[in-house]
């Protein structure tokens, strides 16, 4: 009986404790989140963003190609004219309306592959959580770049 | 044009198949026959080939006597070239893959590829073929053409001169098919570019089409601009139910909401093309007056009420009133709406105040040509008219009343040669063409037809004195021309066709019944042709305060529109229902309207629009449009097609039916109808011209419904009546 106790108990105890003694000479790998920030891969793949031109512009044009490409079916855009007046890209054409599901959204990066000017990029902000269902349609003002000055 | 030019064959090889095509068959329709498919560009299998694009090439030889083949020392454009004995056609080599290449190469010299805002983007053949057969690169470094960008051609119609690739289709639908030649090149090479003679507005009635036959975005639909790419909609098949043609048309809707219209092929109707009216006329789907709920009169204003409510204050003030209560509706809504609203009211209220008419026309029963003459009011069929010797157009102007029509004369007179004769009391679109114009006086049709009988010796009793020098006198219209038509008109096999509005005029009820006479003894077809998208089926469904559903005489008749709004005024007509209709703007006397409206003592309107006959509502009732709906519409050729749901609802309107089914109900419980079909099976058994006609049978190109049997001619009135101009 009491053979039987240190061998399933004490012994597996005492192993382990062995492990931890091992390890702490080596190097720590958890850090204290979210104090500490670990840096992340380049081709980290999360939060969308609209970017912008150096000018100003936004290089979103509305062709509904990333929509078109998006295995999701997460993205709606909604396309107006340029005017002189309020231009707001390069062009005829920009997005007036530019919407994201979060929840629905898989971070394949299909949308940056597919936009032909460069406008919606996947970087690396990942703390998406929120409370209400609705606040993860990301709308264009929410995911466009503010002005650079 | 690529129809089949003679009966003989003739036999071709093409990739090595042998097969047997009629002669004279381009080459790009008989590889069609194996399934297989030659790129194109700028030809169209409805207008004449011009070989304008070099896409369609293919090797072309031919076989010897000794068996050997000799092959063309240069490859050849399928499109413009006819099939002949012995022929043999490769599509498929190396050195065809290279001229394409070298074709498409030179397409995109000048081309701008701005795919990403161009509204063909993802439906585009340029793209599509540039993907399948075209280079991958460019070698081109050098600076592209410019030109002006999204320059207007008209409300409608929007060109991009850089994305243009000179095909001609938009020139020659103009010239061959809407017949306006509004369009034509200027300058010649690399400049060349399609524009309106003097820069004006590109004015056709049937300019959206070239949005649609443009193999590229140079012409794009002004409306539709950058409203949605093609990956973002939804399409589904409907019809138009603005004009009374029927064309069949493609549905597309965005996240609900409709967005554009494009032509659905039915060789029966439209073939493929759709009327400016139809196009850019469905405008009222995303309407910001929809209305949403039933509203209630109180004291205070209009209260927003549940549908049991209203239902309930509709039933007080109209069940077992008879008499006193009437119903005016326009005509159109669909089959099932109109059988059950005149069920409704002649079952459920023992009302016969039941009338589709807002504008004119009120023919009595004894007055219809059915009753009076023993003859039909709609004989000919749109499809039939591509193939008649001579067609005579009165008093219409067709391409803007019956604009798919229009197109088959046209295509009847270009094609085959028909003579049309165009009368009419103002320049139409139809002169362009006609053999004869026959310009007459406003007023004076009766008398134009009765001479037009006499020029063309149909015998009929008491025409002796509308000889051409008296018609000459009066009705304006030269003797000489009136003897030329009436020349024509002695072959038998002509179509005579006019519409409702002839109706409308002082003599227009006389004139209708010399043509029908006419057209009876010469052997011609005669059709007067209803204005509405279901003008013939609330006709043969008894929408008419004196005719029952299937054309049977009402012993009780009741009041017509004009009746009904003047005891309205007078405060006889205790309740009125307007059905989708307006008095205000439609009917011809507005004083009358507006008094009657204001003095009857309980008014239903029932719209899917906020309206002006709003105003004066006791109760406003929200009705879905016919996209929203299931239903079948009778077009003026008496063709019924299905219109089967697209978009939902708004709110809580409700389609008609349903609600006039749900109101008969209350009043009388039986098993009510489940869904437009089971109305459909009710006509179909009680109305016998809609005899075998079954949602079952209506995909395809549509059911035409039978003539009522009329039993044998009689003319003998007709003598009456000309003795009577
Ligand atoms: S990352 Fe993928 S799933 Fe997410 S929006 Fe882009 S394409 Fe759609
Ligand atoms: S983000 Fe890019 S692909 Fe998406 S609509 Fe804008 S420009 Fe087009
Ligand atoms: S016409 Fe076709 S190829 Fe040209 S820009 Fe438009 S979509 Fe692209
Ligand atoms: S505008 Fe379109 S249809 Fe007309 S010639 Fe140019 S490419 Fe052809
Ligand atoms: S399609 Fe034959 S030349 Fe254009």
């Amino acid at each position: 009986m009491s053979f039987e106790v240190l061998r399933d108990v004490a012994k597996p105890i005492i192993a382990g404790f062995g492990i931890t003694a091992r390890r702490l000479a080596s190097e720590k790998v958890t850090i204290q989140y979210p104090e500490e920030r670990r840096e992340q891969f380049v081709r980290t793949r999360w939060r969308h963003v609209l970017t912008r031109y150096d000018s100003g512009l936004e290089r979103c044009i509305g062709c509904s190609l990333c929509a078109g490409a998006c295995p999701a079916r997460c993205i709606y855009v909604q396309a107006a004219e340029n005017t002189n007046e309020d231009r707001r890209s390069p062009g005829e054409r920009y997005a007036e309306r530019y919407e994201i599901n979060m929840l629905r959204c898989i971070f394949c990066g299909y949308c940056q592959e597919a936009c032909p000017t460069g406008a919606i990029v996947l970087r690396k902000d990942f703390e998406l959580a929120n409370y209400e269902r609705e606040d993860f349609i990301y709308t264009k003002e929410m995911l466009l770049e503010p002005i650079r000055r | 044009m690529a129809a089949v030019v003679s009966t003989d064959t003739v036999k071709v090889t093409i990739n090595g198949v042998e097969i047997e095509v009629p002669k004279g068959e381009l080459i790009v329709e008989s590889v069609k026959r194996l399934g297989l498919e030659i790129p194109i560009f700028c030809y169209h299998p409805r207008m004449k080939p011009v070989g304008m694009c070099r896409m369609c090439l293919v090797e072309v030889g031919f076989k010897q006597p000794d068996g050997s083949v000799r092959m063309m020392p240069k490859p050849q454009a399928g499109c413009t070239l006819p099939a002949s004995d012995n022929m043999v056609v490769l599509t498929d080599t190396e050195a065809i893959h290279r001229d394409r290449k070298g074709v498409l190469e030179f397409l995109l010299i000048n081309h701008p590829l701005d795919c990403p805002i161009c509204d063909r983007g993802g439906e585009c053949p340029l793209q599509n073929n540039t993907l399948s057969y075209g280079p991958s690169t460019s070698r081109f470094i050098e600076m592209k053409r410019h030109a002006h960008k999204a320059f207007p051609l008209s409300q409608y119609v929007t060109l991009d001169l850089e994305r243009c690739i000179q095909c001609g289709r938009c020139v020659r639908f103009t010239e061959e098919i809407s017949g306006d030649s509004q369009l034509a090149f200027r300058f010649r090479g690399a400049s060349m570019q399609p524009a309106t003679y003097q820069l004006t507005d590109f004015e056709s009635k049937f300019s959206g089409n070239v949005i649609e036959i443009c193999p590229v975005g140079a012409l794009t639909n002004a409306k539709y601009r950058f409203r949605a790419r093609p990956w973002d909609l939804e399409t589904k098949p409907g019809i138009c139910t603005v004009t009374p043609c029927g064309t069949n048309v493609w549905f597309d809707y965005r996240a609900g909401k409709f967005i554009r219209l494009n032509g659905r092929t039915n060789e029966e109707v439209n073939e493929e093309w759709t009327a400016d009216r139809t196009k850019f006329g469905h405008d009222f789907y995303n309407s910001p007056n929809r209305l949403k709920a039933p509203n209630l009169r109180t004291e205070t204003g209009f209260k927003g009420a549940g549908w049991s409510d209203v239902y309930a204050e509709i039933l007080a003030h109209f069940e077992g009133k008879g008499s006193e209560v009437g119903v005016i509706t326009e005509a159109n809504l669909s089959n099932e709406d109109l059988f059950m609203l005149q069920k409704l009211f002649r079952k459920g209220f023992a009302s016969q105040n039941i009338d589709h008419r807002l504008s004119g026309g009120w023919q009595s029963f004894e007055e219809r040509l059915e009753n009076k003459l023993g003859l039909n009011t709609v004989q000919t069929t749109i499809a039939e008219l591509e193939n008649v010797p001579a067609s005579l157009v009165f008093a219409t102007s067709l391409a803007d009343e019956q604009p798919m029509t229009f197109l088959r004369l046209r295509k009847g007179w270009f094609q085959n040669g028909t003579k049309v004769i165009s009368a009419t009391s103002h320049p139409t679109e139809v002169d362009q063409f006609a053999h004869v114009i026959l310009r007459y006086k406003p007023g004076t049709e009766a008398r134009l037809a009765a001479g037009l009988a006499h020029a063309s010796g149909a015998a009929l009793e008491g025409l002796e004195k509308f000889n051409p020098e008296a018609t000459e006198q009066a009705t304006g219209v030269p003797a000489n021309l009136i003897r030329e038509a009436g020349e024509i008109l002695r072959e038998a096999g002509a179509r005579i066709l006019t519409t409702h509005s002839l109706l409308t005029t002082s003599e227009g009820s006389v004139a209708c019944e010399i043509l029908a006479g006419l057209a009876h003894k010469a052997g011609h077809k005669f059709s007067c042709l209803g204005l509405k998208a279901n003008t013939a089926g609330a006709k043969e469904l008894g929408l008419l305060p004196d005719t029952l559903p299937g054309g049977i005489k009402n012993s009780n008749p009741g009041k017509d529109t004009r009746q009904m709004l003047e005891d309205a005024a007078r405060g006889k007509l205790k309740a009125l229902w307007l059905v989708n209709c307006d008095p205000l703007t439609d009917f011809p006397d507005r004083d009358l309207a507006e008094k009657a409206l204001e003095n009857v003592e309980f008014l239903v309107v029932q719209h899917h629009q906020a309206i002006e006959a709003c105003e004066y509502a006791s109760v406003v009732l929200p009705m879905t449009l016919p996209a929203e709906q299931d239903g079948t519409f009778t077009s003026s050729e008496r063709r019924v097609q299905r219109m089967a749901p697209v978009l939902s609802a708004p709110g809580e309107a409700k389609a008609s039916w349903r609600i006039f089914a749900e109101l008969l109900l209350r009043i009388q419980p039986s098993t009510p109808p489940f869904g437009p079909k089971d109305v459909m099976e009710e006509i179909s058994r009680e109305v016998p011209t809609f005899a075998g006609v079954n949602y079952g049978a209506l995909d395809g190109p549509g059911v035409l419904i039978a003539q009522p049997e009329l039993g044998e001619p009689n003319l003998n009135s007709l003598g009456g009546t000309l003795s009577k101009v």
